[in-house]
């Protein structure tokens, strides 16, 4: 899976909380200061035939992986996660070329929820802790030798 | 020299005479003629005299013979009384002695019979005065004897406490005896890589028992109004976060003395607090702390909470009588092991001691817990399976593990059955990761050892399981909701209650036996389910690379029960690590561990002072030319780091550049770490390379402001190496100057500058002093204190040191982890371009070869 990109320390603006008082103008509370981290996506049980593709390792050496992994077991499953999509399905085309169109690919595409811890800058006054979640992009691509 | 060959010696020698000088009354007036009986002394005198006196021309017999008649008298004597043998066995001639005439005189010849039968007598009489009496032992068997192996095993731990897994860490560890504690530091066998994979993809275990535990009660706004002088909001959560105060979370807090922050500061703390209970309006929390900060922490609390008088006082708990050795085996054994019971939790204590302390004024009870609580931590994505497999909720809730004063039975039991229900749901997370850091469960489990496989096999997660995906992605969400938290472990009763009814490895043998089918489970009826607490450790939480790397469970259990869990523990696969697994753990998350990086707390630096001590040894042992000169290498402090001297020598140096008279030296004399949240992030923000969200620019105001505030600490920093290298520890960490930036532009891998050998001025020094030997604080190739400047004592201005250093497993490249001072780093960034903000220059202190890294400060 690719690894998350580095965290946004930075303020995010909660949305002042507006109070409607009886009379008058309506009060504003102060926004607080968050720190966002994110947690690991879920990672799904892996047979020895799965790959997960990210950024940060060379590109080399994960089409070297998956040749082998090919070569061992008839067929593997590679799966990316948001920029890294696009380098699972890179890895894929050039097994398929590299194999002068012995290759057979299958994708799919999927919904990931991945979430984020907020951490307020004042622990003592901030309720539960809160998390949001977001959805991300992955694609699970299958590449095997047909059965003829 | 052993004493045995002392006395032999003595025995030979003891009718040579020692010293012959010649004493001549009247025979002075002989003059030069050879009459210089220059005291002769035999053997090697250390006052080193020569025997280079002049040598006469001639001689006369006469004088010659009367001034060596001392010795000749003295020569013949010696000849004539052999030492060391019997007369009596030296008149026979040697091919007429036989071994067994010496304890049979019938075996001699008549005439030498009697003088030996008046030897052997004397020799029965004389040894009251010469021989020692040696203490009969007993027989290895009589010392083996179970009851008299714990009662040995009790005395041993007077000095040092032994954890409950001692023995089974004795026989398969190297121990280190450390805080009072006999631990275990590192296995014999090599196991490095594969403790780093087992943490990395699988589990690691280790007994974290030693960590003490102290117990606050009273009501809630009180402890928190004491416990708030102890604390500040600026290092991040305290005792009063919303999150933990339900008792949902574990929290982790630095102390530091009452009302002293930012100096004072005493060490890091985890602390938990029980949920709360409807009808009851006290509340129990937990602290955990190192063993080295135990007195000074404990003394703070008592401080704080005005908690003076001492409630209870632990009682000797084992008495060291001696079973008599008389007795019958079958009446001795109820009876032996009463008597000589294994000494469980701190029964080492000395009697008198107190254990509990009341404060009337502010209702609060500060008990030590310390070695009441078993804890095991477990390290690894895989840490959750290995626990699903091992602990088995309780099938029913037994009365004994019920607290006696609860009324409501139902609302017991669907607590038990809810927490058996998340705990079954464990099983479908996918690794330990995903669970929100700190989150706690209680549960009440069988005995594990009711289910102990028959061979040892490794845990492996279940690819099954995923049938109740929204429950679990709840459990991932929000972790465990604040009731389930709750646990009988809190209350002494029930533990000591468990603790009492541990059936013991013989009993459960015997059931085994029993069994009708040989082999098969051994069912759970009338074993009582014992207590524990799972609290979820998050690992890496910092920074941005391998987050949630190290996250695991600890488990807490009552004591006595240590060997029943560990032992099925490690029968599920699970490597085990010793301290210094723990060390390298905190490595790789890029914390700080306690003691080894704490400088400003009194337990680091007794620590630093013992380690440099330690290194100090190991490097004289080494024989002096193989030694690495420090000081050709320029390295002032490969032992100890001066981090007082550092601050100041870079407030000097930043306050003459700036020109201002600013009163920076009458702040703080004491040096302290950074650990303002604010500050950290905006030192992190500004040592980056570029920053796109520029929410705090870099200026010189702004850098200003911040050195005026905090310019005299250091900052906890991570250091990545950019090439080659690996950094060992109390590296030097120093600024590059623009040449070396423009070389690293220019060659991205270039291997960097090199320091100058240095001229060792000491060596000069030492061979004009014709003395005795070294003085002690003069060792050669090591800077005598006190240290010239250590800011600009090499080519490049000095910035702090490493104090972890490793090549990183995890990371692929060196990876170190150091100290340096705030005002030097606002001094380097100032200079550095945009793009090289962060690079610094590494130089390990047995080498002159300087690499290049880049600094990053976890946030």
């Amino acid at each position: 899976m690719a690894e998350p990109r580095s965290p946004v320390s930075a303020s995010v603006p909660h949305t002042p909380m507006v109070l409607p008082t009886p009379e008058g103008p309506t009060l504003e509370m102060d926004p607080m200061e968050y720190t966002l981290r994110k947690r690991l996506p879920r990672k799904l049980p892996k047979r020895r035939n799965d790959v997960y593709v990210n950024m940060k390792t060379d590109f080399k050496a994960q089409l070297a992986r998956c040749q082998k992994l090919l070569d061992a077991h008839r067929e593997i499953c590679i799966h990316g996660l948001g920029l890294a999509i696009n380098r699972a399905i890179n890895i894929a085309l050039q097994l398929q070329t590299s194999s002068q169109g012995a290759l057979q690919l299958a994708a799919n595409t999927s919904t990931v929820e991945l979430i984020d811890d907020l951490e307020p800058e004042d622990p003592d006054e901030a309720g539960e802790p809160l998390t949001r979640t977001r959805n991300n992009s992955a694609i699970h691509i299958k590449v095997f030798y047909p059965n003829p | 020299m052993t004493g045995a060959k002392d006395r032999m010696r003595e025995k030979k020698m003891k009718n040579q005479p020692r010293n012959v000088i010649y004493t001549s009354s009247g025979r002075g007036t002989e003059g030069g003629q050879g009459s210089q009986a220059c005291g002769w002394v035999r053997g090697h005198q250390p006052g080193g005299h020569s025997y280079s006196q002049d040598l006469p021309k001639h001689i006369t017999a006469s004088f010659f013979a009367r001034a060596r008649a001392a010795e000749v008298n003295a020569m013949l004597k010696a000849v004539g009384k052999p030492a060391g043998s019997c007369h009596i066995f030296n008149a026979l001639p040697k091919h007429m002695r036989r071994r067994a005439m010496s304890h049979n005189t019938k075996r001699l010849p008549r005439r030498l019979r009697e003088g030996a039968e008046r030897l052997a007598e004397r020799s029965q009489r004389a040894p009251e005065k010469e021989k020692k009496q040696l203490a009969k032992s007993r027989s290895r068997r009589a010392r083996r004897r179970h009851g008299n192996l714990l009662l040995e095993f009790n005395r041993r731990q007077r000095k040092n406490k032994w954890l409950e897994t001692h023995i089974w860490h004795a026989k398969r560890f190297h121990m280190l005896k450390t805080w009072s504690y006999c631990l275990p530091l590192k296995p014999t066998a090599k196991s490095f890589r594969a403790s780093y994979r087992a943490m990395n993809t699988h589990a690691l275990l280790q007994d974290l028992s030693y960590y003490c535990c102290l117990e606050l009660q009273g009501s809630e706004e009180q402890m928190l109004r004491a416990l708030a002088r102890l604390t500040s909001k600026q290092t991040g959560p305290t005792f009063a976060a919303a999150s933990c105060l339900s008792g949902a979370r574990q929290g982790s807090v630095h102390l530091y003395k009452a009302d002293q922050f930012p100096q004072g500061s005493l060490g890091p703390a985890d602390f938990l607090w029980r949920p709360r209970v409807p009808d009851a309006s006290d509340r129990q929390l937990w602290i955990w702390i190192h063993p080295a900060l135990r007195q000074d922490v404990l003394s703070e609390l008592q401080l704080v909470c005005q908690c003076f008088e001492a409630v209870s006082i632990s009682e000797e708990s084992c008495p060291a009588v001696e079973p008599y050795a008389g007795r019958k085996r079958k009446r001795d054994e109820d009876d032996a092991e009463q008597l000589s019971k294994r000494l469980l939790g701190n029964g080492t204590r000395p009697a008198g001691t107190a254990v509990r302390w009341h404060s009337s004024d502010t209702a609060i009870t500060i008990s030590d817990l310390t070695m009441e609580i078993v804890r095991y931590r477990l390290i690894g994505p895989l840490a959750h399976t290995v626990l699903t497999d091992t602990l088995r909720p309780a099938s029913e809730e037994m009365e004994v593990t019920k607290p006696s004063n609860h009324s409501t039975d139902e609302v017991d039991t669907s607590v038990h059955q809810q927490q058996a229900d998340i705990f079954q749901l464990l099983r479908g997370v996918g690794s330990t990761a995903e669970l929100p850091a700190g989150c706690v469960l209680g549960l009440t489990v069988d005995d594990p050892r009711l289910t102990l496989p028959q061979k040892r096999g490794k845990s492996v997660p279940d690819l099954q399981q995923s049938a109740e995906d929204s429950r679990v992605r709840d459990l991932t969400l929000r972790g465990v909701a604040a009731h389930c938290s709750q646990s009988t472990l809190w209350d002494a009763s029930v533990r000591d209650r468990v603790t009492h009814n541990r059936p013991s490895e013989q009993e459960l043998n015997r059931m085994r036996s029993e069994l009708l089918v040989p082999g098969s489970r051994l069912s759970a009826a009338a074993q009582a389910g014992v207590p524990v607490l799972l609290v979820h450790q998050g690992g890496r939480v910092r920074g941005e690379e391998r987050l949630h790397w190290g996250s695991g469970w600890d488990l807490m259990l009552p004591k006595g029960w240590g060997m029943a869990f560990w032992v099925p523990l490690v029968y599920r696969g699970v490597r085990v690590g010793g301290l210094h697994m723990s060390v390298k753990a905190s490595q790789f998350t890029g914390q700080p561990h306690f003691p080894h990086d704490y400088p400003d707390c009194p337990a680091g630096q007794r620590f630093q002072s013992e380690q440099e001590a330690e290194l100090l040894e190991k490097f004289k042992r080494r024989p002096p030319s193989k030694r690495t000169n420090y000081i050709k290498h320029g390295c002032l402090a490969p032992f100890r780091c001066p981090w007082q001297q550092l601050t100041e020598e870079w407030e000097e140096l930043v306050n003459l550049s700036a020109e201002t008279t600013s009163d920076c030296g009458t702040g703080p004399s004491d040096f302290a770490v950074l650990r303002s949240l604010k500050a950290l992030r905006q030192l992190s923000a500004w040592c980056r390379p570029s920053s796109r969200r520029n929410s705090f620019p870099l200026t010189r105001a702004t850098a200003a402001a911040l050195r005026q505030e905090c310019g005299r600490s250091l900052v906890w920093v991570r250091l990545r190496l950019l090439g080659k290298g690996q950094p060992a520890l109390h590296a030097t960490v120093c600024v590059p100057t623009t040449s070396d930036l423009q070389l690293l532009l220019k060659d991205a891998h270039s291997s960097g500058p090199q320091e100058p050998r240095h001229k060792d001025h000491l060596k000069h020094l030492r061979r004009h002093t014709s003395g005795p030997e070294e003085p002690a604080c003069a060792v050669r190739g090591v800077w005598p204190p006190p240290l010239p400047s250590v800011l600009s004592h090499c080519s490049r201005l000095t910035l702090g040191w490493v104090q972890q250093g490793d090549f990183s497993l995890a990371a692929g490249h060196g990876e170190a982890l150091a100290f340096i001072s705030v005002s030097g780093l606002l001094h380097m960034i100032l200079q550095q371009p945009q793009e090289q903000r962060g690079v610094v220059l590494l130089r390990n202190p047995s080498s002159l070869q300087y690499r290049y890294a880049r600094i990053s400060i976890d946030i």
